[in-house]
């Protein structure tokens, strides 16, 4: 299995400020680890320094035990990397760009082949025929995706997996990372609180190059109690039949006719009061936190002032 | 972290067969890589038509004129005529060489295509070396195109047994030697700026312009250029040059002389091998230290 490391890593230019200070963690195994944080946190520059796109100032990075800054082969040797926007050359079709990274990984031609078919599958990649310069960029970033894929590397370092791609684009990508990390080690920084939800399982938030918090999804939830729920009545239910729920609530959004996101002060004895008075509105048919509390973890730990993205 | 698989994912870890692979091979593969792209490329196929126009039309008009025009300009044998007609190769070498060299290294930190092969398990200096063999190949077609054209003129003129075919085989080899001097230069230019467009002209500018000025200068002040690498490229014409003079001396009024150098061939390759020694190493230096931060 699968392993990356950083310790003690630190980065800075000899012109702007420090981006990185004295970050350490280390994960093993399988599953997925999301990497939040504003723009400029320093999420890119932790990639960029775990592959040997950059020198750290101070501290090592290591890939499956190993420093790429002594052995970038043999640290890369088992990594697939999505960081910034890669682009193959712009001459070449999709086959030959990715034919190149299954050589350079050590693949027969069969299994070159089949690699190829098997990443088309997973990402439903454009036509193996045209040339990568003709590509929009959401199958530019697909084509991207399948590189880093190629030869079923154990780790999985992606920056911004589903940026520039459709909304059923980012579906495919999600199930599929959901599908990789049962067996691979994804460390997939992203923007999308909900993405970063659906599939991983460890989160690490950043900020001005440093760790705020570091834990597992489930136990980031249970720290940030949920100031939303998610109402579903049996019927529709207008504004007017919620105005019970006035004094305990500060906000009631219609997502739909039946449903209802409610915002209040989070404590479990407000969220009692509402239920009650919700059954009695409407038959309730769902009563949970809405999907975005990581997003409200975000929210809680890095000031809105400084980013709100 | 420890997540137990509830079944395996599509592919699965291991699945697919990989051998360890060799740098040798790495090397081959980058080379291989980096010609595909080479070939499809505009600025290819517009040199190629920059030299086939360039020496088509040198050897129409001296075909038009027929062979006593030739011999006006006191052309008498094959060597000459070709020795003449070499005089130009180093132009087409440093263009060539900045086109395909300039941006080699570069393009790795100005366009995304560094997030692209600098991620995979490849040493930077194979990549370099990939590059560098696929360049200097490249190069190598349209220079030999040129050459083409030259043994094609002195076979109508002169007749091919009378073509001194071993010297012009030399002469190219001088002229490959040539090449991986000048692309070690391209190389270490792009190595050290950031924008593809800045190596080309930085290159032509320097092998080019630079080079061929302060020879001019140097040679006023009546000194051998022996650092140049323009001054060591007139080996590939002086090979064929069977009147060759390494030094002239030209009268320019009362006590006043102007002194002309031309490299030998061993002058000429030592120069060159020199060039290689220092700025292919350095290139690789730089290429090794340079981060992507853009």
């Amino acid at each position: 299995m699968g392993s990356f490391e950083v310790s003690g890593l630190s980065k800075s230019f000899r012109t702007g400020p420090q981006i990185l200070t004295d970050l350490t963690f280390r994960y093993e195994g399988a599953g997925a680890v999301g990497y939040l944080g504003p723009n400029g946190a320093g999420k890119t520059t932790t990639l960029k320094l775990l592959v040997g796109l950059l020198h750290p100032s101070a501290g090592h990075a290591y890939l499956n035990g190993i420093d790429p800054m002594e052995d970038r082969k043999g640290a890369l040797w088992d990594v697939g990397a999505l960081i910034e926007t890669p682009e193959p050359y712009p001459t070449l079709n999709v086959h030959e760009a990715l034919d190149a990274v299954g050589r350079a990984r050590g693949l027969s031609r069969d299994s070159i082949d089949s690699e190829i078919d098997r990443c088309n599958t997973l990402l439903d990649l454009p036509a193996l025929g045209q040339r990568v310069g003709w590509l929009s960029k959401g199958q530019r970033q697909r084509v991207s995706l399948a590189a880093a894929l190629m030869g079923d590397p154990s780790v999985l370092l992606l920056d911004e997996p589903t940026s520039g791609l459709d909304p059923a684009e980012r579906v495919l990508v999600r199930r599929l990372l959901n599908q990789l990390k049962r067996d691979h080690l994804v460390f997939m920084s992203s923007h999308q609180m909900f993405e970063v939800t659906e599939v991983c399982d460890e989160v690490v938030f950043l900020h001005h190059g440093r760790i705020l918090l570091k834990d597992r999804v489930d136990r980031v939830a249970g720290r940030i109690r949920s100031r939303q729920v998610d109402v579903e009545f049996e019927r529709p239910v207008s504004s007017q039949m919620l105005a019970p729920l006035e004094p305990f609530s500060s906000e009631r959004v219609p997502v739909s006719d039946t449903r209802w996101r409610v915002t209040f002060d989070g404590s479990d004895e407000t969220r009692v009061k509402l239920l009650g008075l919700c059954q009695g509105i409407a038959p309730v048919v769902q009563f949970a936190n809405t999907s975005l509390v990581l997003e409200e973890a975000y929210l809680e730990l890095i000031p809105q002032s400084e980013d709100a993205s | 972290m420890e997540v137990q698989a509830a079944a395996a994912s599509p592919g699965g870890v291991g699945t697919v067969a990989r051998r360890e692979i060799s740098d040798f091979e790495q090397w081959q593969i980058a080379t291989r890589h980096q010609l595909e792209n080479y070939f499809r490329t505009n600025r290819f196929y517009g040199l190629l038509a920059f030299v086939v126009l360039i020496a088509g039309l040198t050897l129409a008009f001296e075909v038009a004129a027929g062979v006593a025009a030739v011999q006006v300009e006191q052309l008498y044998r094959s060597s000459e005529y070709l020795s003449n007609y070499l005089v130009n190769t180093g132009l087409f070498v440093v263009l060539a060489a900045a086109f395909f060299g300039g941006d080699a290294l570069s393009v790795d930190f100005s366009t995304g295509a560094g997030y692209y092969m600098l991620v995979l398990p490849v040493r930077r200096p194979v990549l370099l070396a990939g590059r560098y063999t696929a360049a200097t190949l490249v190069t190598l077609v349209v220079v030999g195109v040129y050459y083409v054209f030259g043994a094609v003129g002195a076979v109508y003129f002169f007749g091919a047994p009378n073509v001194p075919w071993l010297v012009l085989v030399e002469s190219f080899g001088v002229a490959a030697v040539f090449t991986l001097a000048a692309l070690s230069v391209a190389f270490c230019v792009s190595a050290f700026v950031r924008t593809p467009a800045a190596g080309v002209l930085i290159t032509v500018l320097a092998l080019y312009v630079g080079f061929t000025t302060l020879q001019a200068t140097i040679e006023l002040a009546g000194y051998e250029p022996w650092f140049s690498l323009s001054y060591a490229g007139g080996a590939m014409a002086a090979i064929l040059d069977t009147d060759f003079v390494h030094l002239q001396t030209v009268p320019l009024g009362e006590d006043q002389y102007y002194t002309i150098w031309s490299a030998t061939v061993l002058e000429g390759l030592e120069i060159m091998a020199g060039y290689i020694a220092v700025f292919l190493p350095l290139s690789a230096y730089l290429y090794q230290r340079k981060e992507s931060t853009g």
